[in-house]
């Protein structure tokens, strides 16, 4: 009964969006808004990416009647924003680029010896655990700030594969890469993470 | 024989279950001879797991609110068009 329990709660929203109920769009938007954003931004500039976003919602008031449930929600609303996002790169004729040929971070790449050993090697390994971390606001700040300055892809294969918890053939449909690309991406910006982090615990600065 | 610096260009695809038998067999020969690595390998997943844990994400509530204007506005201008035809 689990899982039918577990259905149900997406099954109320569904509903209520579609009889047109105004706190369940309410609910939808500040649930699905972060991941929707994070699929846009992979495509589009910050400010495109908010309007793709607005669109979007605006067409799923008449969309959603024919959402028959068979991916999930979050899913269904991920790939809208993905296919709007890929018709306006069209139209503005940008191309997402993205290095894929480079799966070390060039700052993890200088800390190993010619001989392929570690000349600086990772720093002491934190006992606390993820949660406890997170209670420091300052480490919580630091993880925004270098997350914001993650190139675009980056973030948002990261944001859709761990923080949205997309099965990776989701992430690479709804943006657009092969399965290997999707790898690089996914690992130069943990790098990125796992450097910070070690910063912060070396010097408990940003 | 893998070195540190494979290891580290492999190291998510060991976390993640993606890597072939060979290539896992190999990072876990590495893993047992090699503390730096473990440390490494370590790290890199409580930073993984610090990034879940990170993304109970803040909503940007003015674009929300955004959101809902233009969602009412819609919403508002079917109702009135429904009640017109009725
Ligand atoms: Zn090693």
């Amino acid at each position: 009964m689990e899982t039918a329990k577990h259905q149900s709660d997406e099954d109320i929203l569904i509903n209520g969006l579609k009889s047109g109920d105004q706190a369940a769009f309410h609910e939808a938007v500040r649930l699905y808004t972060p991941g929707m954003l994070a699929v846009a931004r992979f495509y589009l500039d910050p400010s495109s990416a908010e309007e793709t976003v607005q669109d979007c919602w605006v067409t799923v008031i008449d969309a959603i009647q024919k959402f028959e449930g068979r991916s999930g929600l979050k899913t269904w609303l991920h790939r809208i924003v993905a296919n709007r996002a890929k018709n306006h790169l069209r139209k503005t004729k940008r191309e997402v680029s993205s290095d894929f040929s480079e799966t070390l971070d060039p700052e993890l790449a200088d800390r190993f010896a010619h001989n392929g050993r570690w000349a600086t090697p990772p720093g002491l390994k934190s006992n606390e655990s993820a949660q406890a971390l997170m209670e420091n606001g300052a480490l919580s700040d630091c993880l925004d700030q270098h997350l914001a300055a993650l190139p675009e892809t980056q973030r948002s294969a990261l944001m859709l594969y761990e923080a949205h918890q997309h099965k990776s053939d989701d992430v690479c449909n709804i943006l657009d890469v092969s399965a290997s690309n999707l790898r690089v991406l996914l690992h130069r910006a943990r790098q990125r993470i796992f450097l910070m982090v070690e910063t912060f615990q070396e010097t408990g600065e940003c | 024989m893998l070195m540190c610096r494979d290891l580290a260009r492999i190291a998510s695809d060991y976390i993640d279950g993606e890597l072939g038998t060979m290539d896992r067999v190999s990072v876990k020969m590495h893993l047992l001879m090699c503390g730096h690595c473990r440390t490494f390998i370590g790290n890199l997943r409580a930073s993984i797991d610090l990034m879940k844990a990170h993304s109970s994400q803040q909503v940007d509530e003015e674009l929300v609110h955004r959101i809902d204007s233009r969602i009412k506005e819609r919403l508002d201008a079917q109702r009135s068009r429904k009640n017109d035809s009725e």
